[in-house]
């Protein structure tokens, strides 16, 4: 008999914000290559007024939507912001409050849910954990804690205490916690009190497989006089924009014909605009706001370089979407990325001038970026996520035959 | 007949590159090297190893009659010595005070000069044998090339040149089943006419040698010590001093040639392994067994030539890694590069005359430079990494890649 798996998810393509959507969706079609039964519970906004439990069509997975006001990555503040604008009789469903919403959320998977025969829950971040908790203790199964990004990577260790709590007592109430990095790990150990020996350690996967040979080549013969160095990620504080343009406008100093694209959404928008003309980069640095996922694909395959200068980042999904586009990467060492990416440069977020020294040396050494946009990509092949779901799965096996 | 034993150690320690910054580069006086980082790994190295091992090898040398060993000691070596370590090299010159401890000559930046430039190779031996005869006053008569780099070329050169032994690994795709402890030679032909003079030119001995032995390390044996000493997982384990005797004295032959890093003891091999206790149980035991110690030049002096065996090395070897090949070095694009460019740059420094900058190109010759840059096993976390001052491979390229871009700025003001 196959193993079936409770999920509470949390954002799902095409409807995400970020990193965890993309990696929930490879590790549910991992396990499902391993014949593991998956039901995926999702929270997000609707339009319809009931409650609807739908199974959509993303190949064998049942997906219970539950309509809800949470997004990923939401604060008290942004909570309130959107709730504001629905119409009172709505506002039942959601609660008034973040607590509430959530409250409502959990009741409502917790109940849709039940007539369900896991032998497993799973839940993804802290707004899944209170839910997870209760269907575990309700089918009397073991719950599995999966951690994408803690509230202290968020905030940078400024917490909500309210989320910093929901996400111990998820840790503390489950049987085992998944991190997607040491990195992560550490942060669980030395910030929220969890013993070692309840944490493993699965790395995010890829989809791609890397590169072509023609791409490869064709980087090569490429000689562009306005070199592209290349940021992607949400404007927050998190993400380490502000490192990205001090590395560019050391960078500036010595190459002044390097461009430098920052994309993607976020509040510090104005404020960065504020400090690249500070740095004198009006001509040198392009805001490309959010962008779809063809001219995502088409900015990493112009970048002469990516830099992922992240001040906390639990994985970093981008940098391994860089890598199969054939780009060469720096990377932040406060990042669980740079765990698994071998052939990379890799630096303390703040230390923007070595930052700055390794995209010139990328931007002057051809063999040098062409063996970084060559051997990169081998990871891919390596980090599949039918080869994470298999470790997802052992786990799955382990808590519940032993 | 039972065979001899000889040791050699090979001592070299290699000048590591600074955080270079581009930055810095044109602006006059960039040092390239981590002065401070060169001068704490030396004297690690020579509180856990060069002097335990060397007092214990002198006592070892005046108290056992049979007992020699020699060395390979790098210049690059020598010169931390005299920078970081004079009690280093006054105990290497007490060893050679006895008269039972050979020298042998190597590429003076242990360097891949073999492989690429005829004529800096020649001069980096000649560099060498002559600060080895002004430090340690013999002359060497025996050769080993940088990490054993080895083919039919480099030993023809190495007779050329006047040397009467030259040392190089017991590749088994080259014996093919013969015991390493015979002396060799290699195929005879002549070599072409522009090596030959170049040969002449800078010979570092009075006359060519009319023949050469090529003496093998037992890689197996050797490395029972050097690797495997200490690893227990390893069916060995624990070596103790008597069986290791008795594999010495069962593998025939005429001598068991044990070729290693000098590190090994006390470094690669810590002193709680008991390393240093197993290696002074050993001459005691020899001496009762009438096994003797000897050098290179006491093996070639005793060569019967007759019946020598060729070994024919076409594909250049080594002792580096699983495939004792040259892939510890070259193969990988910033490699390639790195290599490609610092050599391409030898006529202009030498065309200079500026003594400084000579010498910082030469540092920057030394092998080790592209042993950090290897991707090989990168991934699989292996010695590379372990022996790597730098982060990574790419580390490696950056800060060398910018020596290069100074070293070349300099040369054109």
């Amino acid at each position: 008999m196959s193993t079936h798996s409770l999920m509470f998810g949390w954002e799902y393509p095409p409807l995400h914000l970020g990193g965890l959507g993309v990696a929930c969706q490879g590790l549910v079609r991992g396990l499902l290559h391993h014949e593991v039964k998956v039901t995926l519970v999702l929270p997000y906004e609707s339009e319809t007024d009931d409650v609807e439990v739908r199974f959509p069509t993303d190949e064998i997975v049942q997906q219970l939507r539950i309509c809800s006001m949470l997004q990923p990555y939401s604060t008290q503040e942004s909570f309130e912001a959107n709730i504001r604008k629905v119409p009172k009789i709505k506002k039942d469903i959601y609660g008034n409050d973040l607590g509430e919403a959530i409250s409502n959320y959990t009741e409502m998977s917790v109940k849709m849910t039940e007539d369900l025969d896991p032998d497993i829950v799973h839940c993804h971040d802290w707004m899944t954990y209170e839910a997870g908790r209760r269907a575990a203790q309700h089918h009397n199964v073991p719950m599995v804690a999966h951690i994408h990004a803690t509230e202290l990577d968020r905030t940078s260790n400024a917490p909500n205490e309210y989320i910093y709590n929901r996400e111990r007592l998820g840790f503390e109430a489950a049987d085992k916690i998944i991190a997607v990095s040491n990195y992560t790990k550490n942060v669980l150990v030395s910030q929220y009190g969890i013993t070692p020996e309840k944490i493993v350690v699965v790395h995010n996967g890829s989809f791609d497989l890397g590169p072509s040979a023609e791409l490869i080549e064709s980087k090569r013969q490429q000689h562009t006089d306005n070199p592209m160095v290349l940021f992607l990620g949400r404007l927050v504080t998190q993400k380490g924009a502000v490192q990205f343009l001090e590395m560019a406008a050391a960078v500036h100093q010595i190459r002044p014909e390097v461009q430098f694209v920052i994309a993607g959404d976020g509040h510090m928008l104005e404020e960065l605009v504020d400090v690249s003309l500070q740095f004198g980069l009006q001509d040198s640095v392009i805001f490309a706001g959010k962008v779809g996922s063809m001219e995502v694909k088409q900015l990493y395959t112009q970048a002469d370089c990516f830099v992922m200068p992240s001040v906390s980042e639990p994985f970093g999904l981008v940098a391994l979407e860089a890598i199969s586009h054939g780009t060469p990467v720096i990377l932040s060492r406060q990042s669980g990325a740079a765990e698994v990416i071998d052939d990379c440069f890799q630096v303390d977020f703040w230390d923007t001038a070595k930052m700055a020294d390794c995209v010139l040396t990328i931007l002057r050494e051809e063999a040098l970026a062409h063996q970084l946009r060559s051997y990169a990509p081998r990871i891919l092949g390596k980090l599949t996520w039918q080869r994470q779901a298999s470790i997802v799965n052992s786990l799955y096996q382990d808590l519940i035959y032993c | 007949m039972q065979p001899n034993i000889c040791f050699y150690f090979q001592v070299h320690q290699p000048y590591r590159l600074r955080d270079l910054r581009i930055t810095e580069i044109g602006q006059g006086d960039m040092d390239y090297f981590d002065e401070l980082k060169n001068k704490q790994i030396f004297r690690k190295v020579a509180e856990k190893c060069y002097l335990p091992a060397n007092a214990l090898m002198l006592d070892l040398v005046e108290n056992y009659p049979d007992f020699r060993i020699s060395y390979s000691l790098s210049g690059v070596f020598l010169d931390q010595c005299r920078e970081y370590g004079m009690d280093v090299l006054e105990s290497f010159q007490k060893l050679a005070a006895t008269g039972k401890v050979e020298f042998l000559a190597e590429t003076y930046y242990h360097s891949l000069a073999s492989i690429v430039s005829v004529e800096e190779y020649c001069q980096q031996i000649n560099k060498h044998v002559e600060t080895i005869k002004e430090l340690f006053g013999q002359t060497p008569t025996t050769f080993r090339n940088t990490e054993l780099i080895y083919n039919n070329e480099i030993s023809q050169m190495a007779r050329m040149m006047g040397f009467k032994g030259i040392i190089a690994e017991g590749a088994d795709s080259v014996l093919h089943g013969r015991n390493p402890n015979d002396p060799f030679r290699p195929p005879s032909f002549r070599l072409p006419s522009n090596i030959e003079r170049i040969i002449r030119e800078h010979r570092p001995l009075a006359k060519r040698s009319r023949d050469i032995a090529v003496l093998l390390k037992n890689y197996k044996l050797s490395d029972d010590v050097a690797f495997r000493f200490s690893d227990k997982s390893w069916v060995g384990y624990p070596l103790d001093a008597h069986t290791f005797t008795d594999w010495l004295m069962s593998s025939g032959g005429t001598s068991v040639n044990l070729f290693m890093d000098y590190e090994t003891f006390g470094e690669h091999q810590w002193e709680d392994t008991g390393i240093f206790d197993f290696l002074r149980s050993l001459p005691a035991i020899w001496q009762e067994r009438g096994i003797k110690a000897v050098t290179p030049s006491q093996l070639i002096a005793d060569w019967k030539k007759e019946n020598t065996q060729e070994y024919d090395v076409h594909n250049t070897i080594s002792w580096a890694d699983m495939e004792r090949d040259l892939s510890a070095w070259t193969g990988n694009h910033i490699q390639d590069a790195a290599l490609g460019s610092i050599y391409s740059l030898e006529g202009k420094v030498k065309e200079s005359g500026n003594e400084e900058l000579i010498n910082s190109w030469r540092k920057l010759l030394t092998s080790d430079h592209f042993y950090y840059m290897c991707t090989k096993y990168w991934s699989d976390g292996d010695v590379h990494k372990y022996f790597s001052p730098y982060d990574s491979p790419y580390e490696a390229y950056r800060r060398y890649s910018h020596a290069l871009h100074d070293l070349r700025s300099r040369l054109h003001t």
